[in-house]
């Protein structure tokens, strides 16, 4: 029994046609006991960056609260928002910064950087508990149901879909992987980022 | 087995816990009163090793307390549980964790709503409409699943209440004997008999 | 030793002020502050102005203001100061943390009382031993919080503070606050006609003025800080009859 899976829970990101999603499930277990149906662990860090925080639930609160710090600091320091590349490496360097005693959370962040020319890039990139980062250019997943939502993923994920069409995709990905996974589940929580605005839907799921 | 349970309900939270203080397999109290009041508005019952939780519970009445003196208003249900976790997810990465698990209720005077916050002793916390600790929370839970209603008046929340003390009094096999049942809401905390 | 030093900087007047760091802020440009029932108003007077002074990154992006009087300090205060600039930039900072230590530990807004309380316990510590100079620093604090709502504070260089339903502060302040005396109705309106009447200037206009609001969001409920941009200033002059005419000093009579 890894600490890892004490609380369960699953985040997905994926990248679409100038637009990404993030979703996750909303379960907070305490082994294989659920206490909540309503546990967000997805967090809004700008109006153009998510971050989800599948792990121990303590350390998600935690770290939540550790980032909104620091992204509010720089922030009214800076007097602009944080880019999603800046953010990255902060996540990554906050975890490092715990290399012998870590918090048990695999952040997964997904945003739209601006490019020189006024437009929006989408942006994905997950690290593991000690902060090494992974940027993806299709999809990457955290928590006890990564397994499942690789797989389901690599079958359903498509190149260049449209913000709706992305929805779809991401929260069928999901549905489908956290059903086969008993520490997941409990409803699930999408957000796609266009250039313009934030889609938030909240999805009912299996109660078992 | 300790066990504790609270639920919320139309303008209120109700806290219960039972009253035994064990040692391993002796009771050596049977009217331990294991909730405490934590400022006008707010409710704290604790579970877990023996002596952490006494030490624990004083160590957050007092500075809740201490908050309260300095700035004339009491800490928020809100703002309470957050910093009250805060000190189990700090003291988690100490040479020696408390080891506490905590039902937190209040009544949010400046929001008029009631709250109610499920903590254990890693530092985890959700607010939830209802909850519970201890190998009572197995019984518990899926009884409150069926009958909870968070718009439920006073009584109906007491008759819900007693139905997960007599289920968990029904099938557990070390049934704690009494419970000690507190109520938080607009007026205050009282405590009332079963 | 430490006799060589200019102890004087700690020592108080007959009146219980201290002395230089009093002085500093009777030349620092008015700040002053009112308090509405759906809001807070600051203005400040700016003193650096010049064609020379590079105000290229006011004019776009961050949160407006010339960052020379009126600061955010958290989502829930903005604060305003008089005095010495580089002194207040190290309570602005300082203020900042403390606002986000508390949300750290607490998870909610600072209370604006709160936020005041923490600047004057430190400024409090620069009065009480030689050798050490106090903040040459007075703030104005608009916030917002669920305990009183909106609230506006004043504290100076020794750490006193107290509560204000209209105030102000640095030089001229005695007759911007007989003005206030006048009570409050429209506190935009009367704020911007209290500088148009204190100000060594004639004219009033973006160059010369920083301009921000308090208020709640109608939709969230969650307090909203808005510091003008020159721009923005510039426009809420005119549309109080308060600017200035080209070529022309003259001003219109108070609306």
């Amino acid at each position: 029994m890894s600490i890892m899976d004490q609380n369960g829970g699953s985040v997905i990101a994926m990248v679409g046609k100038d637009c990404v999603a993030i979703a996750s499930d909303l379960r907070l277990g305490n082994q294989a006991l659920g206490v909540s149906s309503n546990f967000q662990k997805i967090f809004p860090v700008t109006d153009r960056i998510y971050l989800g925080l599948p792990g121990l639930a303590t350390d998600v609160t935690t770290l939540k609260e550790r980032f909104r710090f620091r992204v509010n600091m720089y922030t009214i320091k800076e007097e602009r928002e944080i880019e999603p590349e800046t953010f990255a490496h902060l996540v990554s360097s906050t975890l490092y910064e715990h290399r012998f005693g870590p918090y048990f959370c695999e952040p997964v962040m997904a945003g739209l950087s601006k490019t020189p020319s006024g437009g929006y890039k989408p942006f994905i990139a997950a690290t593991d508990l000690i902060g090494c980062l992974n940027f993806a250019k299709d999809f990457v997943v955290a928590g006890t149901a990564s397994e499942k939502l690789f797989g389901v993923a690599e079958g359903l994920w498509e190149p260049d879909l449209e913000p709706e069409d992305l929805f779809e995709t991401i929260s069928q990905t999901l549905m489908n992987a956290v059903d086969r996974d008993a520490y997941s589940g409990w409803g699930c929580v999408v957000h796609v980022l266009t250039k313009d605005k934030v889609i938030t839907r909240t999805l009912k799921g299996r109660m078992d | 087995m300790e066990t504790s349970f609270a639920i919320t309900g139309k303008g209120y939270v109700i806290v219960a816990a039972d009253t035994t203080s064990a040692r391993s397999i002796i009771k050596m109290k049977s009217d331990e009163d294991k909730i405490k009041t934590l400022s006008p508005h707010l409710l704290m019952a604790y579970s877990g090793e023996p002596g952490d939780t006494v030490q624990f519970a004083e160590y957050v009445e007092r500075n809740i307390r201490l908050y309260h003196i300095r700035n004339l208003y009491a800490l928020r249900p809100s703002a309470s549980a957050a910093w009250i976790r805060r000190a189990l997810a700090t003291s988690l990465r100490s040479r020696k964790p408390y080891s506490v698990n905590l039902l937190v209720g209040g009544y949010d005077t400046s929001e008029h709503t009631p709250h109610l916050y499920w903590i254990d002793y890693l530092g985890t916390m959700s607010e939830v409409p209802f909850g519970a600790h201890g190998y009572g929370a197995y019984f518990a839970l899926s009884l409150l699943d069926r009958y909870h209603d968070p718009e439920a008046p006073l009584e109906e929340g007491l008759a819900t209440l007693r139905r997960c003390i007599d289920e968990v009094s029904k099938r557990l096999v070390v049934t704690p004997g009494k419970y000690k049942v507190k109520i938080v809401d607009k007026d205050g905390v009282r405590e009332v008999e079963l | 030793m430490a006799r060589r030093y200019d102890s004087r900087t700690t020592i108080f007047s007959p009146e219980g002020q201290s002395f230089y760091a009093m002085e500093a802020i009777s030349h620092a440009g008015t700040v002053l502050g009112l308090l509405a029932k759906d809001g807070v108003v600051l203005a400040a007077e700016k003193k650096v102005t010049g064609k020379l002074l590079d105000l290229s990154a006011t004019k776009e992006g961050g949160y407006g203001g010339s960052g020379e009087k009126i600061f955010l300090l958290s989502s829930n205060v903005i604060g305003g100061l008089a005095g010495l600039t580089a002194d207040a930039n190290s309570l602005v900072n300082f203020a900042r943390n403390a606002a986000q230590q508390h949300l750290l530990s607490y998870d909610e807004d600072i209370p604006v009382e709160l936020l005041a309380q923490r600047l004057c316990d430190m400024k409090q510590g620069y009065t009480q031993f030689g050798g050490l100079r106090p903040f040459g620093v007075s703030l104005l604090y608009a916030g917002y919080d669920p305990h009183y709502e909106f609230q506006l504070y004043r504290s100076d260089p020794s750490g006193n503070y107290s509560g204000w339903k209209a105030t102000c502060i640095g030089a001229n302040n005695g007759t911007a606050q007989s003005l206030l005396k006048q009570g409050v109705k429209d506190a935009i309106g009367l704020a911007l006609r209290t500088m148009s009447k204190t100000m060594d200037s004639t004219t009033l206009g973006s160059e010369k003025l920083e301009f921000a609001v308090l208020t709640l969001d109608p939709v969230t409920k969650q307090p909203k800080a808005k510091i003008y941009r020159p721009s923005e200033i510039d426009a809420l002059l005119e549309k109080e009859g308060l600017a200035k005419k080209d070529e022309d000093t003259e001003m219109k009579p108070a609306a």
